[in-house]
């Protein structure tokens, strides 16, 4: 049974590059509230958040935003639909201040051929910086920020427009403990508010425990859970690949 | 500073440079004032390349080509009987048009490959200028019809036609960088690849500012016109183009005020050459020696003041590294 107001479906979906196949047939469903996606290294996360997203074509399967599907759009029509995301790394225009960052969130989906005005725009970037505990910052150059706050400064800029749903990919990764309760504390209450629906990538399971109500575990391109995260992380088979990847990753 | 003392002096600054610009053909001899409208053509068509390069980051080597487009349609339509401004407008659109044209290939082209593309358009427009005779006269060249205006003379006219024009430029493109506009073409220069997840199509902000960038040539194109009165196919020419790159990067790519300095540094330079002194020195600097000086000029600046000399202030005023730019895309 689908889950109640479902933001995102993925149906199916395929992806290769060349002879490889990154994503074998991925379904699940992505509603109010947090979906944690969690799985080892190289398991495809990136490349189904890419693929959601339409930085790369599937192969089979589909997408779905709301009702409407995404087939072959390219990423700035998604965007435009509803679709926010992040960057592993992140992706900040140095010279332009933070504000000025937060806002490119919004200058896309401005304009006279867009539903979003001007104004309701400064009020939202107001807000985000209030929120996220940006305003001290708001007039430095991105270049010139710690690199936990270039994360919040990527999140804050991804929420800007209001999107139907967010796709996070791995926002807490190179964050102190500190840091993540910056960041986590005040975007779990921004997406409480807007109603947000939130796809988070994250290795840290505590941290995905906390957030998220359902998740769902990749593993060398198949799922190979989806649940509540209490039934899920104590599945025999996801708690094999999670350590086996610990083990590498010490190894 | 307090916000009343800084817009006096901005005020006073604004008016005494008003002042400057009113008074200078009453006080200075004509070769001056020439150099000096001159200097204000070249800084127009560098505004556009400060747009493209700077703030877009594309490469775009057919400005010298987009740039004899403007003057020569505008001389066109002029001799045919259109007002001045009228023709002006027009062919700097016309030129706009074409600057679309050269960047539809930057959808897929970037870098080397782009800056072949470019440079390719920017000679084939040179060569329409040689071979559409009835339209420009070919290597015969084409004369001017002179802008009047009564009681002033033609090339005290072209100099405040050129500055008003130069100083309505600026105005725009500052306003126009720090808007929506200016945040989006900044954004397809460092993170093209993020653009897409905004909403902002990397693609139609690449053409504008082609467009832009070409508008801006052709205008400048079209000033300049009246200043030389005579049109021939090769002051549209590769030296001029070496000419263009030097004033961007001498000034610096990524401030309007670079357009200027660097319009100032090659006017000065080649005025330099030319002089009796150096050319009986060394004869070579005359002609195509000169493209060659420019040339090592343009090498020597990218090598050792990447940021120009519109970026010295603040590195003096700073000895900190600059701060580290963020960490590459995977
Ligand atoms: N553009 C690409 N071209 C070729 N292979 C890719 C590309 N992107 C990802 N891959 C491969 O897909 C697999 C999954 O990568 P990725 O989605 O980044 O994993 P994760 O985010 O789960 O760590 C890896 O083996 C990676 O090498
Ligand atoms: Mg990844």
């Amino acid at each position: 049974m689908p889950p109640a107001d479902v933001r995102l479906t993925v149906e199916d979906l395929v992806v290769g590059f060349g002879g490889n196949t990154v994503l074998q047939g991925v379904s699940f469903s992505v509603a109010r509230g947090f979906t944690g996606l969690i799985g080892p290294n190289g398991a495809g996360k990136t490349t189904l958040l890419n693929a959601i997203s339409g930085y790369v074509s599937p192969t089979r399967g589909r997408v779905l935003l709301g009702d409407r599907p995404l087939t072959s759009l390219r990423p700035h029509r998604i965007a435009r639909r509803g679709l926010g995301r992040t960057f592993q790394t992140p992706r900040l225009v140095p010279e332009l201040t933070v504000w000025e960052n937060v806002m490119l969130g919004l200058d896309g989906h401005i304009g006279w051929d867009r539903k979003r005005s001007h104004v309701v725009s400064l009020v939202r970037v107001e807000e985000l910086l209030r929120q996220l505990d940006l305003n001290d910052w708001r007039d430095h150059p991105a270049a010139s920020l710690p690199f936990s706050s270039q994360k919040v400064v990527e999140v804050a800029r991804a929420l800007a427009a209001d999107p139907l749903v967010v796709l996070l990919d791995e926002p807490a990764a190179g964050l102190g403990p500190a840091e993540v309760e910056r960041l986590i504390e005040p975007l779990k209450r921004r997406v409480e508010e807007r109603g947000l629906a939130v796809l988070i990538v994250e290795h840290d399971i505590e941290l995905v425990t906390r957030l998220c109500s359902r998740i769902v575990v990749l593993d060398f391109g198949q799922l190979i859970a989806d649940g509540a995260p209490a039934q899920v992380l104590r599945l025999p088979h996801v708690v094999n690949a999670y350590l086996g990847a610990g083990v590498a990753a010490v190894g | 500073m307090n916000p009343a003392v800084r817009y006096g002096a901005i005020g006073f600054g604004v008016l005494a440079l008003g002042a400057g610009v009113f008074f200078a053909p009453a006080y200075l001899n004509a070769y001056l004032m020439y150099l000096l409208t001159w200097i204000a053509i070249y800084a127009i068509a560098g505004t556009g390349l400060t747009v493209l390069m700077g703030w877009t980051g594309q490469i775009a080597l057919a400005h010298a080509g987009l740039f004899g487009v403007g003057a020569y349609a505008t001389a066109y339509l002029a001799g045919h009987g259109w007002p001045w401004p009228l023709a002006a407008l027009t062919s700097s659109t016309a030129s706009a048009g074409l600057g679309a044209l050269v960047g539809l290939p930057a959808a897929r082209l970037r870098g080397f490959y782009l800056a072949i593309a470019t440079l390719a358009f920017g000679e084939l427009l040179h060569q329409a200028f040689v071979q559409l005779t009835p339209l420009s006269r070919g290597p015969q060249g084409m004369a001017v019809v002179p802008i009047q205006l009564d009681g002033i003379d033609t090339p005290s006219l072209v100099w405040y036609l050129a500055m008003v024009i130069l100083a309505a430029v600026m105005v725009t493109l500052t306003a126009l960088g720090r808007s929506r506009i200016g945040r989006c073409l900044k954004a397809v220069r460092d993170i093209e690849p993020a653009t897409g997840s905004l909403g902002i199509s990397a693609m139609r902000y690449k053409l504008l500012a082609f467009a832009i960038s070409a508008f801006l040539a052709g205008l400048a194109g079209a000033v300049f016109g009246q200043l030389i009165t005579f049109l021939t196919p090769d002051l549209f020419d590769l030296p001029l183009l070496v000419i263009f790159l030097v004033q961007l990067f001498v000034g610096g790519v990524n401030r309007l005020s670079g357009a200027l300095i660097g319009a100032i540094f090659v006017i000065a330079v080649r005025e330099l050459l030319q002089s009796h002194v150096v050319s009986s020195l060394v004869p070579a600097l005359v002609g195509s020696g000169q493209t060659l000086a420019f040339g090592l000029t343009l090498i020597l600046v990218v090598r050792y003041l990447p940021s120009g000399l519109a970026s010295l202030p603040a590195r003096l005023r700073s000895r900190r590294p600059r701060p580290a730019t963020l960490s590459p895309m995977e």
